[in-house]
């Protein structure tokens, strides 16, 4: 274990350095990103004002703007675009440099991508949970934070930034195939959008289909994630989606492997 | 042609302060230092002239080139070619002029190479007919025909380069500027545009300046040479006043059968060298004499080495120009003392 | 001025074609990516049924009016990104990278060249989404096409692309003094959110921003709420060449002077 972290954390590192060297761009990256959540939050706003009733489906306005910030935040940490480039690597050739050393090529990738994320992590997750709580608390006079739940939050945050970083070396693998990955990444993403819940939480859709789409694996991206945190489920539900999350971690970590061993005979056979 | 009055061109460099309160700090206030990257340099250049422009890394060539072209502003000081200033004329002076730097394309990457000539006819306004004959003209110097439907991302660099020279010359330029025209190319190719820009300037006496690291350009192009460092003038002149001022070093190459000979060699005593015109440097087996060629003919020294001891692979070779500058700094830093 | 104007526009055709031609080369991942940005605009109108299936109208306006406004929104932020998408790369790496150089060596307006140089295809995509949503409202909404009106819907439309080519061009042109300026045209260009939904829902500050200062609102929500409505030609249309004028006289003063400072890189 002391020399698995030697050889890889220098790796995370690397990636905080570089992390670090472009914080500011980061900064600005963020706020851009985050405009989107206060649209959507005057949007509801209006909505709330324009309904005769003080619930959407089930959600109060509160419910709402935790589930905005909390579900963008969720979603913020877990992308994961790290090991994007290795279906690259391995139709260019590159991927040799990293097989002639003894370094687990999903490991390099994600203790770089760690780097990063740490810093990330470090300036998004403090003032958005901060934020909302205030923000809770300046609405309704009470302290609702509820530390369970956060932590609940926090493991399925992990597990989730897990699994998007192995469904992404799959997808990646992709572009072994394709000339290109652009079009398919913008699919991908609005696709991922619409089944994890981000854009239209879950429960607002039929029930057959909410239903369906809580098995997927992108409803543990996100949408669980914000359902611990706003203690929407009880213990039963809590333990079958934490389960369901690292059935799919599980489930794609393998993959990733699987087809790792097929390129890399392919590879052989072609000779690089 | 070329007329350039002392300029001079200092650029803010801003200072890192360490730690996340300072880098706050210099978001909004942040820390400067003056740098002068060319400090009054003068030099004039006639019509149809070769020019070198050398210097070792950092020197501030490139600087020079950039504001004889008109990317850069001056500090202080002007220039003045063909009657124009490359910063208040802009648009009337660069469509005389043709540039290429070494290291960065013009071309558009994704254009296949015709295309990118027939954007660059449009840009500089050039005729039918002309275009039609400089085509052909550079096609001939240049052998572009091969490459010049494939898009400029798959060139090499020695037909990138070509591909680059001729979109510099598609206007008939005036004046021709080369930043490190020959960087990274191999013999042959930067043999082949050595004699294109040659026969270029012979055919259309375009004036030519051009900077490089590599003397035999300068040496198989041009006559004369400006030599600067840390952004002075320290030579202007020709080829030849340059070696006969300070020294033509040469590098004496060889390897020998005995490790322990070496010390039979006494080139000083022999000649009467001082520790300025000769040194000798050995890895094991392997050495390098370093001598002055004014001071004791080539042929005295091999002639000397292969009677005194045993050796393989003998081979004399001319010392580079980092070396000639660095001669020249002794020389210079002896005639301040 | 005229025979300038033309060999740009000779140019550009070159441009156009070359881009197209690429185009037909990544067929595949062109279609994918056109398919996958109809999935996201498909998603958001999904988005504001679900929310009207639970309220009549949202601040006044009903379910027809608010996807006009979205609709309308797409137009100009689709041709800004389909004829001047190559401010970005002036931001994130041309500068800073030092590849500005060439555009100096050269006998044409910089700015003109950088925006020319780059057809970005994928725009087409915001573009037909933006027609397909209008063209749904017809006879839903009560727009009056008029002669007037739909001149007047194809006059206002390249000033609503100014605008946005405008903030790019003066985002992007912070990059001359601070060598990468990408992250800041980015912050500026997503604020064309708030432009999709009437300014009504936002607060006085908000509104105020993406009015007078942003004024991304003159983009879509204003114009369109004329065609609607028929009320204020003169804020809502005449807003949008105000706008339109000041940014982009803004954008071309601040970008001479960021040329003039422009310090390339390298020695």
């Amino acid at each position: 274990m002391r020399r698995f972290l030697r050889i890889y954390l220098p790796f995370s590192k690397a990636g905080i350095q570089e992390m670090m060297a472009y914080r500011f761009n980061f900064f600005f990256h963020l706020i851009g990103e985050m405009l989107s959540c206060f649209v959507m939050y005057f949007v509801w706003l209006a909505v709330f004002e324009s309904s005769d009733s003080s619930t959407f489906m089930g959600f109060s306005m509160i419910d709402m703007t935790v589930y905005l910030f909390i579900s963008f935040t969720a979603s913020f940490l877990t992308y994961s675009d790290g090991a994007i480039a290795i279906g690259e690597e391995i139709r260019d050739g590159s991927i040799v440099m990293r097989m002639i050393k003894p370094v687990n090529f999903d490991m390099y990738f994600l203790f770089h991508e760690l780097g990063s994320r740490a810093v990330e992590t470090g300036i998004v997750l403090a003032p958005m949970c901060i934020g909302v709580e205030l923000y809770k608390f300046c609405v309704t006079g009470t302290v609702m934070f509820s530390l369970p739940n956060f932590s609940l939050f926090l493991v399925s945050v992990i597990i989730a930034y897990l699994i998007s970083f192995y469904f992404n070396v799959c997808y990646g693998f992709l572009a072994f195939f394709l000339k290109n990955l652009w079009g398919s990444s913008v699919l991908k993403d609005a696709v991922i959008s619409f089944l994890s819940g981000s854009k239209i939480p879950l429960a607002f859709m039929p029930p057959v289909l909410s239903a369906v789409l809580s098995i997927l694996p992108f409803a543990s991206l996100s949408y669980t994630p914000v359902m611990l945190y706003m203690g929407m489920y009880d213990v039963s539900e809590i333990i079958c989606s934490i389960a369901l999350q690292l059935f799919w971690l599980i489930f794609f970590w393998a993959l990733s492997k699987l087809i790792w061993r097929i390129a890399m005979k392919r590879l052989c056979v072609q000779g690089g | 042609m070329i007329y350039v009055d002392s300029i001079r061109k200092e650029f803010k460099k801003t200072i890192k302060q360490p730690g996340l309160l300072g880098s706050v700090k210099s978001l909004f206030k942040p820390k400067t230092e003056k740098v002068v990257a060319v400090d009054n340099i003068s030099f004039h250049v006639p019509k149809g002239e070769i020019l070198g422009f050398i210097g070792p890394n950092g020197a501030g060539k490139s600087t020079v080139i950039k504001m004889l072209t008109g990317i850069l502003t001056p500090t202080a000081g002007s220039c003045t070619i063909n009657g124009k200033n490359p910063q208040k004329n802009r648009k009337s002076y660069v469509k005389e002029i043709g540039v290429v730097f070494g290291q960065r394309t013009q071309l558009w990457w994704d254009l296949p190479l015709c295309e990118t000539y027939a954007v660059l006819k449009e840009i500089y306004e050039v005729e039918d007919s002309a275009y039609k004959r400089k085509m052909d003209l550079l096609n001939e110097v240049l052998d572009l025909q091969d490459f010049i439907k494939s898009p400029v991302r798959t060139l090499s660099l020695g037909q990138r380069m070509r591909a680059d020279i001729a979109a510099s010359l598609l206007h008939s330029p005036k004046v021709l500027f080369l930043d490190e025209p020959t960087i990274g190319l191999d013999v042959v190719v930067k043999d082949n545009i050595r004699r294109a820009i040659a026969q270029i300037n012979e055919e259309e006496q375009t004036t030519v300046v051009l900077t490089t690291h590599d003397l035999s350009d300068i040496e198989l192009l041009s006559k004369r040479i400006v030599m600067i460092d840390k952004g002075r003038n320290v030579f202007d002149g020709t080829v030849d006043e340059l070696k006969s001022n300070f020294g033509q070093m040469r590098e004496l190459h060889f390897e020998l059968a005995n490790e322990g000979d070496l010390t039979k060699l006494e080139y000083k005593a022999k000649f009467g060298l001082t520790d300025e015109d000769v040194t000798v440097k050995n890895d094991k087996s392997k050495v390098t004499v370093r001598f002055n060629s004014d001071c004791v003919p080539v042929g005295d020294m091999l002639s000397y080495t292969l009677s005194s001891i045993h050796v393989q692979d003998i081979s004399v070779r001319d010392a580079d120009i980092e070396e000639i500058i660095r001669r020249l700094y002794k020389k210079e830093v002896i005639a301040d003392a | 001025m005229l025979k300038k104007l033309k060999r740009t526009a000779k140019m550009h055709r070159i441009f156009i074609a070359q881009d197209l031609k690429k185009l037909m080369e990544y067929k595949v991942d062109f279609l994918t990516g056109m398919f996958g940005f109809m999935v996201y605009q498909t998603i958001n109108i999904l988005f504001l049924w679900i929310i009207f299936s639970g309220i009549p109208a949202l601040k006044g306006w009903s379910y027809e009016e608010i996807i006009f406004i979205y609709g309308f929104s797409l137009l100009p932020k689709g041709l800004d990104h389909l004829f001047f998408d190559n401010l970005w790369s002036v931001g994130y790496w041309l500068v800073a990278k030092g590849d500005f150089d060439k555009y100096l060596t050269r006998p044409l307006n910089p700015l003109l060249t950088v925006i020319v140089e780059k057809f970005c295809v994928d725009a087409i995509g915001e573009f037909i989404v933006g027609v397909a949503l209008i063209a749904a409202t017809i006879g839903k909404v009560s727009v009056q096409w008029s002669v007037i009106n739909v001149l007047l819907f194809f006059l206002i439309l390249p000033f609503a692309t100014l605008i946005y080519t405008g903030i790019k061009t003066i985002t992007a042109s912070v990059a001359f003094w601070t060598k990468r300026s990408g992250h800041i045209i980015h912050v500026f260009y997503l604020m064309n959110d708030f432009a999709k939904y009437p300014t009504s829902i936002y607060n006085d500050v908000l509104r105020n921003v993406i009015t007078y200062i942003i004024p991304f609102a003159f983009t879509a929500f204003y114009p369109a709420s004329y065609f609607l409505t028929g009320e204020n030609p003169l804020f809502n249309l005449g807003g949008t060449v105000i706008a339109a004028v000041v940014l982009m006289t803004i954008g071309v003063l601040v970008w001479n002077k960021g040329v003039k400072s422009y310090e390339s890189a390298g020695s």
